[in-house]
């Protein structure tokens, strides 16, 4: 199960962080700190593994991958595949590519909504939902519509948004 | 998500800020802007609500704490629209748990979605539920969601979430499947076409087999035939061909549940399945593209885990070797970390060992590689692959590693260098010189266990003996040694120091001066092991020598005084000995051999392996009888006898002593006396003294109640005592127990200090309320980690300390408030459980905080109008109580008073006529009484000025009866004295004592140490 999925910038500033197991914020903090603190003491061209017991318990193992200013980390526990992990990862900023055409922090930054939607078309519950960018873009898309075609009939009555949402 | 534009405004003034102080002052405008808004504006527009979810959210992300607005959130779910109902429940399901109240207010909202017919509706609410559902989803909405699942009509998109969302409910309670003929339904899915809900399903089957795989016994040949239609690639659309390999997740996670069947019996599915295992292992190659080849290898690391537990032959299982023997060669990194973690997973399956070594050059120059991870992989990998015949080059390498490796690595290496040391040693010398190098190169890292394990193996063989004390005397002419090795040393040269007699430099005057020489540099837990070192040296001393004998009496008279009790006790004892001859002799004589038992090095080892996992390979390492650990175990080629077995020596069929190591296996409840109740005990008072036989011999002697053969099992229970680490090792500086009555009466001041770490205490208390600022500062240049503070609060007081940080750095200062209320009169006291880690010291206090009845008084003079007709009003007990108090502190008149006002208790001069008599007032403020008058008439008798009579009035009983006592423990204990104690403490519960542990009754009884300790 994969226990949370985070993004910060070289900085640590957190960008986006979700937990699959309920964890109150102090300690999401204090995870992404010590993630954090671990990440930026490591050098290029080392493997994207990361010994993080200490953190996150026995049996949880991280990968992370580095682009740009960004670090892209998912946490999860001994029944994923290591590797498979750090696919999804690559999924997961393809996708970003494709949304934004060439991502960068600051489309992270102020599409906050968008990357939920994003993240929740591919990580659900702690497991892999879609691993697919092509799939995941169309579910995106369609949530995209409806929210403009929500947004634009605003002023007609509801039951005729009702209907549309149908 | 589109056009917010309050959103992104806010997200760039956060961008905006300069530090973080802007930030939180942004964060909390906007806070209280949407705290504002919620609560005034009745009718939100759907907009403006949206606006500020997704604001809170943000700044949940930013990690602030967002305690108000769920409701608003929770309410969202229900709107009609999509964009509002979209972050409503986004934002439930991160800022919620799935125990909040206002969850199951939602719960028809979410039915209602998912029974209903908007696909995107229905999306929404199952990614709530498999977000944050719990047992009352799981109870109402599981039939709901199973139909989804196998419902026809539905688009994929609702049918994968629906799997997934069912597999949280089946987490939550296992009864969500439990259906006649799911099992059937599942396998039925599993001949699903599109491949986004084929995966979600298989993740859904993996948790149902891992649960009960029996059931599910028809899904087996099903995920060998989607491995097949993947390895085959038929019918593999575009989109799940990622960089030209048909879905690795989904053959990952198909392989994975197979890992749960215990075995394939069905033999044309097993063919089938080994056809595929074998197309995967010979067809990857390491290519150019990473994510290709992250994706293959991703893909071939589970078939290597499926092979290995299939037990496949050896045939196949030489090809695997093989393969990871190449891939911890490979450059790209990932996969040499792979590769390393899979070959020690290999290490439990038999018959590879012999292949596995055959990498043993490439798996030590891993040990050098730049990539911590990857180092820490191949220490794993060597510790596991150590035998007796490659034990030598594998722990000498380590050994070499050690004076380089981080330091975060370094305990760690040193505990499985000594371990298999231990296991493994060729002979005993080897073994000692390796613990010795080992404490000469990381002394620091070296725990107590590893030195105590050695001085075990010394004395129990003869043979050793001299051998060790050779080297012992070598290390001490190193200009610096540490500490740790000046321990061993002292120790093993005070018993086998004599066996040197007739070498050069190895007199006992010599040893003496050698060793005497490092004395003014030890800490005080070295102290006594040097005490006893010389008391053996003198002993040993045949003829005489009446010149060395001056020179130890002259040590031990100057430590006779020490403050320390422990060495005072024995710089006493051993004078007092050595002057007795004969006697002297037999208490000091060497000490016996230790009963035989498990390695507490060995068995640490063991707990830490021992954790729990659900893994299916280290599920099947359970069933297998045999691990890395045990495989490994010395069985002696040629017939010897295993070379570290020790001959038993006493009791093994005592049953006590059976009895004693048998709770030693089972945790920390080992002492020197059974009835000893806490371990902290043990480090405190006898950690110095663990290793030594003397003061239990010399007790005999003076106190009698030990029998002779308790004497050596008394010492071999402390001597390898388990203690994860040294507590309470630090010296503190100044009394602890002044500090706090110091702080009773003002308002700022230390309440603590050692050598590492002061903590100051500034207070302000304005009615029931308090606010007190601890601020800790770390007086060292290393940073002090592992920082802990916790409050345990008395019944009556509310109290919250701000999180104080895990680490202080180098001489830093880091502050942290704690309010107070008190709620009812009490004086109970309540306590800061405080602790850090300085190197391998956990240094542990327990400090009462100074939030005394009499903060919550505030001084007030009545005049006689005022005073007598509330006197009278209170009639008589409870709420007015007299009491004859004797024993007093002899005070005299004005200076009793000055007492009174220190406290708040404001004495109201000549409303008594009698001039040996006081009436005093104050306000009592708390939660329950409110401000609440409360006076006091003190009758002295001149004649007797230890003893008085009290009268103590107020509108409540329990405020009369506790300020009456608190008056009463004021006048009878001496606050600013320079003994001062725990204050006696009447009827109620003793506060929690400071850091220096007055030790048990218990072992008040039996330990004269601990009894002189408790005197003191």
């Amino acid at each position: 199960m994969i226990k949370a999925v985070m993004m910060m910038n070289t900085q640590g500033k957190p960008r986006l962080a979700k937990f699959y197991d309920y964890t109150p914020v102090e300690k999401q903090q204090e995870l992404i700190r010590g993630v954090f603190s671990v990440l930026c003491s490591r050098p290029e061209n080392v493997s994207n593994f990361l010994e993080i017991d200490s953190l996150f318990g026995p049996d949880s193992r991280l990968v992370y991958k580095h682009y740009a200013t960004l670090y892209f980390v998912l946490v999860f526990d001994g029944s994923e595949n290591e590797l498979a992990m750090l696919d999804l990862i690559q999924v997961l900023v393809e996708t970003l590519d494709k949304c934004f055409s060439n991502v960068c922090e600051l489309d992270i930054v102020f599409n906050y909504s968008k990357m939920h939607a994003v993240l929740d078309e591919i990580v659900f519950g702690g497991q892999v939902l879609e691993t697919s960018s092509a799939e995941v873009m169309k579910a995106v898309e369609e949530i995209s519509k409806l929210e403009a075609a929500s947004n634009s009939i605003s002023l007609v009555p509801k039951s005729v948004s009702g209907w549309r949402g149908r | 998500m589109s056009g917010m534009r309050g959103l992104s405004v806010f997200i760039s003034d956060i961008r905006n800020c300069q530090n973080k102080e802007a930030e939180r002052l942004r964060v909390d405008k906007e806070l209280g802007n949407i705290r504002t808004c919620f609560k005034n504006e009745k009718v939100l527009t759907p907009y403006k609500k949206k606006k500020y979810v997704w604001k809170m959210l943000y700044i949940h992300m930013l990690g602030y704490d967002v305690d108000f607005g769920h409701m608003e959130a929770v309410s969202l779910i229900s709107a009609p629209k999509y964009p509002e109902k979209q972050v409503g429940y986004i934002v439930t399901s991160c800022l919620l748990n799935e125990n909040h109240d206002f969850l199951r207010l939602a719960i028809n909202t979410v039915r209602n979605d998912i029974i209903g017919r908007n696909e995107t509706f229905q999306c929404l609410a199952l990614t709530l539920v498999g977000n944050i559902g719990g047992r009352d989803f799981s109870e109402s909405l599981a039939p709901d969601v199973q139909k989804l699942l196998i419902s026809s009509s539905c688009r994929p998109l609702v049918r994968k979430k629906a799997a997934l969302c069912l597999l949280r409910l089946f987490r939550k309670n296992p009864d969500a499947v439990n259906v006649d003929g799911w099992a059937d339904r599942m396998a039925q899915l599993l001949d699903e076409r599109d491949l986004g809900v084929l995966t979600s399903s298989t993740s859904l089957l993996v948790a149902l087999v891992s649960n009960n795989h029996e059931a599910y016994s028809s899904c087996l040949p099903k995920c060998v035939k989607i491995l097949e239609r993947l390895a085959r690639n038929q019918d593999v659309p575009q989109e799940y061909t990622y960089y030209g390999i048909p879905s690795p997740w989904l053959q990952v996670k198909a392989m994975r549940a197979l890992q749960y069947f215990p075995t394939i019996e069905d033999p044309s599915t097993r063919k089938a399945l080994f056809e595929v295992l074998q197309r995967i292992l010979m067809g990857t190659d390491v290519v150019k593209n990473v994510n290709k080849n992250n994706a293959s290898h991703a893909v071939l690391f589970e078939a290597l885990s499926l092979v290995m537990h299939l037990d496949a032959e050896k045939e196949m299982m030489s090809q695997c070797v093989a393969l990871l023997g190449k891939f911890i060669s490979v450059r790209e990194p990932n996969i040499r970390y792979l590769g390393l973690e899979n070959m020690t997973r290999m290490l439990m399956v038999t018959d590879v060992q012999d292949i596995i070594k055959k990498h043993q050059s490439q798996i030590i120059t891993s040990l050098k590689d730049p990539d911590i991870s990857i180092r820490r992989r191949a220490l794993d990998l060597l510790y596991g692959m150590c035998d007796v015949s490659n034990a030598k080059d594998i722990v000498e390498e380590l050994l070499q590693y050690l004076s380089t490796a981080e330091f975060s690595m370094r305990e760690e290496l040193s505990l499985k260098a000594a371990i298999l040391a231990e296991k493994f040693a060729p002979d005993l010398s080897w073994y000692v010189d390796v613990i010795l190098q080992l404490i000469d190169k990381a002394g620091d890292f070296v725990s107590d266990d590893i030195w105590f394990r050695v001085v075990q193996f010394v004395t129990n063989n003869e043979d050793l003996q001299p051998y060790a004390a050779s080297k012992a005397r070598e290390y001490l002419d190193k200009i610096a040694i540490h500490e740790t090795m000046l321990k061993v040393s002292a120790y093993i040269l005070g018993e086998y120091g004599h066996l040197l007699a007739r070498q050069p430099g190895c007199s006992a005057s010599e040893l003496f001066s050698i060793l005497h020489e490092k004395l003014p540099t030890v800490s005080t837990p070295t102290i006594p092991i040097l005490l006893s070192t010389y008391a053996k040296l003198l002993m040993h001393t045949q003829p005489p020598d009446p010149e060395l004998q001056k020179k130890i009496w002259a040590v031990f008279k100057k430590y006779e005084s020490c403050i320390d009790v422990e060495i005072q006790q024995r710089a006493v004892e051993y004078f007092e000995l050595s002057k007795k001859g004969a006697a002297f002799m037999d208490v000091l004589a060497e000490m016996p051999k230790f009963p035989e038992r498990q390695s507490s090095l060995i068995r640490k080892a063991e707990d830490v392996e021992d954790t729990a996992d659900q893994s299916a390979i280290k599920l099947r390492a359970q069933q297998q009888p045999s691990n890395a650990l045990v495989l490994a175990d010395p069985q002696p080629v040629d017939g010897a006898p295993p070379p570290l077995k020790v001959p038993i020596v006493s009791g093994s069929t005592n049953p006590e002593s059976v009895a004693r190591s048998v709770s030693q296996a089972y945790g920390t409840l080992s002492s020197i006396d059974p009835q000893t109740p806490s371990p902290d005990l043990l480090s405190d008072l006898l950690g110095p003294l663990a290793i030594e036989a003397a003061p239990g011999a010399v007790s005999t002697e003076q106190h009698g109640p030990i029998g002779a053969e308790g004497v050596p099992e008394e010492v071999d229970g402390s001597a390898i005592v388990p203690v994860e680490e040294q507590t309470n090792s630090v010296e503190l500086i100044g009394n602890i127990a002044e500090r706090f009555h110091a702080l009773c009466l003002k308002d700022s001041g230390v309440l603590y200090e050692d050598p590492h770490i002061q903590i100051g205490i500034k207070a302000e208390w304005r009615g029931q309320h308090g606010r007190l600022v601890l601020f800790m500062g770390n007086k060292n240049t290393s940073p002090l980690t592992s920082v802990q503070a916790l409050i345990l609060p008395p019944a009556h007081l509310k109290l919250d300390l701000s999180p104080v940080p895990d680490t202080i750095p180098p001489r830093a200062q880091v502050q942290s408030p704690l309010e107070v209320m008190n709620i009812r009169p009490s004086r109970d006291v309540a306590v800061l459980d405080f602790s850090y880690k300085f190197g391998t010291n956990m240094v542990n206090a327990k400090l009462r905080i100074p939030a005394t009845l009499n903060k919550f008084l505030q001084p007030l003079q009545l005049t006689s109008e005022e005073f007598f007709p509330q006197w009278r009003a209170l009639s008589g007990p409870p709420l007015k109580l007299q009491e004859v108090v004797r024993g007093v502190r002899p005070l005299a008149l004005p200076e009793m008073a000055n007492l009174f006002n220190s406290f708040h208790v404001t004495i109201c001069p000549g409303l008594d006529p009698n001039p040996n008599n006081l009436v005093a007032s104050t306000t009592f403020y708390s939660e329950s009484t409110g401000a609440m008058l409360c006076l006091a008439r003190i009758e002295t008798d001149p004649a007797d000025r230890t003893q008085l009579r009290m009268t103590v009035g107020s509108g409540d009983p329990a405020l009369t009866f506790e300020l009456k006592e608190f008056i009463k423990e004021q006048l009878i204990t001496i606050p600013m004295g320079s003994r001062a104690l725990v204050p006696a403490a009447g009827p109620g519960p003793a506060p929690a004592p400071p850091v220096a542990q007055p030790p048990s009754p218990a072992a008040l009884a039996d330990d004269p140490g601990a009894l002189l300790a408790g005197l003191l």
